[in-house]
């Protein structure tokens, strides 16, 4: 019986049919080579997905500032845009607060809550810096 | 749902999928300018192509647009993708100013992820990024490339391979 190969990449996005996923789950109880390459793949495949979402002014894309979203990765386009009611809202909410949070060193020991911390926030702050930013990409 | 062109607008676009869009070029090239001009010129695109846009995967609509920008951006530069270096990860605005040491051992780490995206070949990076950055389907991913969705799937697996000895 040949070994699953990209069966495994495929497994770990869930893009697989439900014979294949029989299939897969079977060979791995028995091998334990193919379970060490699931492990690899999925640690590329984390390192991959751990790498901060970078900021984009919003005056780069031709919008006022305060209209910039931050998008889930996996989202239909109108939970996108529910999202930008949301943050919209949360622009307001940061106008109001602007306490400026810090990280803390658990945000960076987990690879999620770092990304979450890298991503410039909605704090006046930021968007004041986003500013200067542009100003370099200015002809 | 997006139902007809009238539905949706470039500026709609703009804010759900700008920053995406950024991020696709910004993770293909390491280089933000690159990733700066790609978004403006993507969303020039969508601006001209939604009154042509006719029902059915949105993504891979838009993800086609994205790439055609990217390739042919790509031609007229004839410039080999460079790897992003910290002087330009700050003019994006990722980094403030003083960074805690932390969030600097962060996008180091990160550096070595993109230093071994950059090092695959073109089919594979993009793959790659369209599932793990972009966070599209399968067969979002075989729409938006023009390839059938065995072969994409094939790009991705490979392209993990690749990137797993190259991490280490
Ligand atoms: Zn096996």
């Amino acid at each position: 019986m040949s070994h699953l190969g990209e069966l495994l990449s495929a497994h770990l996005d869930g893009e697989l049919s439900p014979a294949e996923r029989r299939r897969v789950a079977e060979h791995l109880e028995d091998c334990d080579r193919c379970r060490e390459e699931l492990d690899e793949l999925a640690s590329a495949r984390s390192a991959v997905r751990s790498l901060p979402m970078v900021e984009v002014p919003a005056s780069v894309l031709g919008l006022p500032d305060e209209v910039v979203v931050p998008l889930p990765r996996r989202k239909s386009f109108w939970a996108g845009a529910a999202a930008a009611a949301a943050a919209v809202f949360i622009v307001v909410a940061s106008i109001l607060a602007p306490d400026g949070t810090a990280l803390t060193p658990q945000d960076l020991s987990d690879p999620f809550g770092a990304r979450v911390s890298l991503d410039p926030g909605f704090t006046p702050t930021k968007v004041a810096q986003v500013r200067v930013a542009t100003g370099d990409f200015a002809e | 749902m997006v139902e007809t062109a009238s539905d949706i607008t470039w500026e709609d676009v703009a804010r759900v999928y700008g920053r995406k869009i950024y991020n696709f070029a910004y993770r293909l090239t390491g280089n933000p300018d690159d990733a700066h001009d790609l978004v403006q010129e993507v969303l020039l695109r969508v601006r001209r192509g939604l009154p042509s846009y006719r029902p059915g995967s949105f993504e891979g609509w838009l993800w086609r647009i994205t790439r055609n920008a990217f390739l042919d951006d790509v031609r007229r530069r004839k410039r080999r993708p460079t790897t992003a270096l910290p002087d330009e990860l700050d003019r994006t605005g990722l980094v403030s100013s003083p960074a805690p040491d932390e969030v600097l051992a962060s996008i180091r780490l990160g550096e070595d992820v993109q230093k071994a995206l950059l090092d695959l070949p073109y089919e594979f990076r993009e793959a790659v990024v369209l599932c793990d950055i972009v966070g599209l389907s399968y067969d979002e991913i075989a729409r938006a490339v023009e390839a059938p969705i065995g072969t994409v799937r094939s790009r991705i697996h490979r392209g993990r391979r690749m990137l797993r000895e190259r991490l280490g």
